[in-house]
């Protein structure tokens, strides 16, 4: 699939990494940049200052207690919610940019859901092609099969021509990610991917997101998951009260906290 | 009752038929109005917002007879007199008016509750792929909002079909019309109201056995 628009960077998939040794390599190129972020519900103050770099190939797991913001930090990412103040940039692109499409944007950003949100009026195979069809990424058969690859990929391969209501919780996330990553997009969102799931479905998603994160995809994930957030990502932010407390690798933030807030949130988690 | 069918059945049957072209033609035209407000109440435009609750709240806040009467002499009255337009109005076209105008009003309640009962998170989903709102609405939004207005809309079209007979007063040949005159002719009341409330019946029943079989059509998947 040949792609013309200037949201894509360049291949390196491993460069930019936030090595556990600490610091990024130079050489990495930031996929979102956040400056001063704000957003306010209302009179109600979500995210106060947030500013964070988003490497390629990085894996940024959010952690905090619930209405810390990690959500709301998530979905200002593609744009879900509008932003009240600061800077996003996805691949040097202003998200609020006068000249920006979002949908653009968006086409390159994946994003999985809590409540992974399948299109219920749609089949599994539907579900995944109706994006690229729609815009016009592939043909009808191009698309087809590449969502047939992508189900492989997550181990559904069986559920093409299944309706959502007929599978699990795990089945339907992953089927969630197989229809974000048909856009080819080179960054995932993941919004407390398994908090919905059955405690023994949990596995078969956090499997997949770990082949994903092998690969190199960019990824920030919220989410509950400590062991998996130790596992796979590179660098974990602790939120609490709209601020970024603390971040660090995990073996810095979730083994060695040094903040008060982090050590509490931790040990009531843990 | 042989007499009244053998004598005036045609008549009848003619009359019905006239309901169901008055009724199509109401619907028709309603469910397009429908949508169009349905849809103006759910995007985030308030002048469209408003402009939907106006038109809802002013229609749905008039009896049809009234609105009928307004359509039929009221306009044209006012057209030929204050702005000496010469107008008039056939009955099936003020009443074709009349019922999509009332019906569409409460087919735009029936359209916004139904786009609102659909998780907000399929928009979303849909969004975050990159597909642009109108996308999202008519490819992921749409086709499950309207699986859950169907039993509301046919409900509505049912209760149309029957307002059918309210236009009766502006003199439309439609079944309740024809009745009367079937009645004035015979003064046969019981058997004549009888066999029209039979008619009614059997159409609204079919309407409604159709209806089932179209849902359970459209919920093959569930």
């Amino acid at each position: 699939m040949t792609d013309k628009t200037p949201y894509t960077m360049s291949e390196s998939k491993d460069a930019g990494v936030y090595t556990p040794d600490g610091g990024h390599k130079s050489s990495g190129n930031v996929k979102i940049h956040v400056s001063h972020l704000q957003k306010v519900f209302g009179k109600l103050e979500v995210l106060k200052d947030i500013s964070t770099d988003i490497y390629e190939g990085e894996v940024v797991v959010v952690i905090g207690p619930s209405g810390s913001g990690k959500s709301t930090f998530l979905r200002c990412l593609n744009r879900l919610e509008e932003i009240t103040g600061g800077i996003v940039e996805v691949d040097g692109v202003d998200i609020v940019g006068k000249k920006t499409d979002i949908n653009r944007v968006r086409e390159h950003v994946g994003m999985v859901f809590q409540h992974f949100n399948l299109f219920n009026n749609l089949n599994v195979l539907d579900n995944l092609t109706l994006a690229p069809v729609e815009l016009k990424k592939a043909s009808k058969e191009e698309a087809r099969s590449d969502a047939v690859r992508m189900l492989a990929r997550v181990g559904l391969e069986d559920k093409a021509g299944a309706y959502p209501s007929q599978l699990s919780g795990g089945q339907k996330q992953r089927v969630a990610i197989a229809r974000a990553l048909c856009m080819h997009p080179d960054i995932m969102l993941f919004d407390e991917p398994t908090s919905a799931l059955d405690p023994e479905m949990v596995g078969e998603v956090l499997q997949v997101m770990k082949q994903l994160a092998a690969e190199g995809m960019t990824m920030v994930i919220v989410t509950h998951e400590m062991g998996f957030a130790r596992e796979v990502s590179d660098r974990v932010l602790f939120m609490d009260g709209g601020y970024i407390v603390e971040e660090g690798t995990p073996q810095e933030v979730i083994l060695n906290p040094k903040e008060p807030r982090t050590k509490d949130f931790l040990d009531k988690v843990l | 009752m042989g007499m009244i069918i053998t004598k005036y059945g045609a008549v009848l049957m003619r009359a019905m038929g006239q309901t169901l072209l008055l009724a199509l033609l109401g619907l028709f035209f309603a469910c397009i109005i429908g949508m169009i407000f349905g849809l103006m109440s759910v995007i985030r435009n308030k002048p469209c917002n408003i402009i939907a609750m106006i038109f809802v709240d002013g229609i749905r806040g008039v009896p049809m007879i009234v609105l009928a009467y307004f359509i039929y002499f009221g306009i044209p009255y006012l057209l030929n007199n204050t702005f000496k337009i010469g107008v008039t109005l056939s009955a099936l076209q003020a009443g074709t008016i009349c019922l999509a105008l009332n019906c569409g009003a409460y087919m735009a309640e029936i359209i916004r509750a139904g786009i609102q009962a659909v998780d907000i998170g399929q928009m979303e989903a849909a969004r975050s792929l990159g597909l642009p709102y109108w996308k999202s609405m008519r490819r992921v939004v749409l086709p499950q909002a309207i699986r859950m207005m169907i039993p509301s809309i046919i409900n509505q079209f049912i209760i149309t079909l029957k307002d059918t007979s309210i236009l009766s007063v502006i003199g439309f040949p439609e079944l309740v019309n024809r009745a009367k005159g079937v009645v004035a002719n015979t003064f046969m009341s019981f058997e004549t109201w009888g066999i029209v409330a039979v008619m009614y019946l059997i159409v609204i029943l079919a309407l409604s056995r159709c209806a089932k079989i179209l849902e359970r059509r459209l919920n093959h998947d569930r």
